[in-house]
């Protein structure tokens, strides 16, 4: 009876440090985030500074003459998860708190424009020229261009937005 | 036997399942809940969509129910960095495919706030505070801030002020009125009324008592109908933008324009206004942002006007200078701005300097607690423009609270050391909120 309660005791630890194993050896790099444009947008990589000034609504034009058109995803929303903590640094009542600001002082003419779906977000690339937005790797699709961070592509090591 | 077999079958059963959990680890089922709830949403916006679609734009209905062909995500970012052959571009604005329709967007900030003082005699209430009170209520600045957006580069931004006076009635004001373009990154117009760059504070900090950390503004950057220093409007033209330099991130501002400033007596409410009578201002701002260090910035603008005061029989040129440094992150707040202004008097020679700082820091803890300390300086030394000012300093200590994102408590208490005159006290509470 005992060895019984042994090997299934013994099982479910290994069950359990699999399914560990596999958390975390598994963060394959369909979880990175990519970055995507319009693919007439000329740009073609940038580094996380430049991000951080695209997203933060400080640059607002491309160098290609077309306004910067800032597409988000709703809160809750891992890439909305990505966009604070990786790029912006800040917490959701500071990043709302700073567009009010932001839109106030007349900086910019709006917030970001918030989206519910990563679908709702490649069409909203897709027909803004100058729009970008930040995107799961495995929902990306045709029709949208993906640039490089810091001279990686997602999936690759080091990629920043992970 | 068979419960070996068993358990490791179930075992077996999970190490093949694990990596499929752990690339959708969304099984749960407030994750699935939210899931459904979000393609309930997505289908409701899109039978709108293809509604609002078919009606203005029946012919591009077709052309859009056309699917793309699906890829594997790594092969998809191979495919997705190819340009596609079908035109793209702005031919659908996705404002217009969300709903969102031009038209005036509004926000509005409000206010009300206590003050207890104890100045022996009683300042003049400013703010809406009433005159020799030495405690009332006030609601101060009713704020509605309007913007519209002609194209993605052109925009209409209005501000406008109900503003309570010591008497507790209110006067209407267009405090900022300005139709911007975005040219590029390096100019930006607008053209119209707008706040000017003498300060940092001017530039930042609107009449939203719920933008600022503490209760009111520092005397030297309050607005000028509000009793402080600086000519903190003008209509005219202003623009601004980057100056190519790398890393540095230096940003230029010039404005033209004039204005009427007039400033009450500080003192004595039944002394009438000055009013200012400004010529042509000319506003030239340097500063840099620069990228190593986000959140900093450090500047410094130079203004020049030339004032006939009512009741002064003179002329007298206004020079302006101020240079800030500031920290600001969304934790962290830590303003130093410093201010000369002289005038002078053009019949007769005479140089009047009235130096000026503040300086602010406050941090955040625990997600809404903010304390803040303040310390400001200002000493007008027989200018004719500020026969009420003379020496005033001392120490400000606060705490703000941000109930939520709309709504915030604060609580500020003020020291003021003056020449000639008792040092008096004064404890400020307000409510400020937007909606």
């Amino acid at each position: 009876m005992m060895k019984r309660y042994g090997i299934v005791i013994v099982a479910c630890i290994c069950m359990l440090l699999l399914m560990m194993g596999a958390t975390v050896f598994g963060a394959s790099e369909e979880d990175d985030v990519a970055v995507i444009v319009n693919p007439e947008n000329p740009i073609g990589s940038m580094t996380s500074a430049e991000l951080r000034k695209i997203f933060s609504g400080e640059r607002t034009s491309w160098n290609s003459n077309i306004s910067v058109f800032l597409v988000v995803r709703a809160p809750r929303a891992r890439e909305r998860e990505v966009l604070l903590s990786r790029i912006l640094k800040m917490t959701e009542p500071e990043y709302k708190q700073y567009w009010v600001k932001k839109v106030y002082n007349g900086e910019v003419s709006r917030e970001p424009l918030t989206l519910l779906s990563n679908g709702m977000q490649l069409e909203a690339v897709r027909a803004e020229k100058g729009a970008i937005a930040l995107i799961s790797l495995q929902d990306v699709h045709q029709g949208v261009k993906v640039i490089r961070v810091d001279g990686r592509m997602p999936g690759a090591a080091g990629y920043p937005l992970h | 036997m068979r419960q070996t077999l068993a358990v490791w079958s179930i075992l077996a059963l999970c190490v093949c399942s694990s990596p499929a959990q752990t690339a959708d680890s969304s099984d749960s089922p407030e994750t699935v809940k939210a899931l459904l709830q979000e393609v309930r949403d997505l289908k409701a916006r899109v039978a709108a969509l293809e509604a609002k679609q078919s009606q203005s734009e029946p012919h591009k209905e077709e052309s859009q129910k056309q699917q793309q062909p699906e890829s594997s995500p790594l092969a998809s970012v191979q495919a997705a960095t190819q340009p596609v052959s079908e035109p793209l571009g702005q031919s659908v604005n996705p404002e217009h495919q969300l709903g969102i329709s031009p038209g005036i967007r509004m926000a509005g900030f409000g206010a009300v706030s206590y003050k207890v003082a104890d100045a022996h005699p009683p300042e003049a209430g400013q703010v809406g505070f009433r005159n020799s009170a030495a405690n009332s209520f006030a609601v101060g600045d009713v704020d509605l801030f309007l913007t519209s957006n002609f194209t993605s580069r052109i925009m209409v931004l209005s501000e406008l002020v109900f503003s309570e006076t010591s008497n507790q009635e209110f006067e209407v004001d267009v405090e900022r009125f300005l139709l911007k373009y975005d040219f590029r990154n390096y100019l930006k117009l607008s053209f119209g009324r707008y706040h000017t760059a003498t300060s940092y504070y001017n530039s930042v900090f609107h009449h939203g008592q719920w933008l600022q950390t503490a209760v009111d503004r520092p005397l030297v950057v309050e607005f000028a109908d509000h009793g402080g220093l600086l000519p903190s409007q003008a209509a005219g033209v202003s623009m601004t933008g980057e100056v190519p330099s790398g890393q540095l991130g230096l940003n230029y501002v010039f404005e033209y324009g004039s204005s009427n400033t007039h400033r009450p007596n500080l003192l004595n409410p039944t002394v009438a206004e000055i009013e200012e009578n400004n010529g042509q201002a000319t506003t030239l701002g340097l500063f840099v942002k620069p990228e190593w260090l986000h959140g900093l910035q450090i500047g410094g603008s130079l203004y020049h006007d030339r004032i006939n005061p009512t009741g002064i029989p003179f002329h007298i040129g206004q020079t302006i200078g101020s240079a800030h440094l500031v920290y600001v992150t969304p934790r962290f707040e830590f303003l130093n701005e410093a201010f000369l202004i002289r005038h002078q008097v053009q019949e007769t020679g005479q140089d009047f300097n009235t130096p000026a700082f503040y300086s602010l820091i406050s941090e955040k803890f625990a997600e809404k607690w903010r304390p803040f300390l303040r310390y400001q300086y200002v000493n007008s030394t027989g200018s004719p423009i500020f026969p009420d000012v003379g020496l005033r300093h001392g120490p400000t200590a606060g705490l703000r609270y941000d109930y939520n994102d709309y709504v915030a408590l604060k609580v500020q208490y003020d020291r003021t050391f003056r020449r000639l005159l008792p040092t008096f006290n004064d404890l400020q509470m307000q409510l400020a909120f937007r909606f």
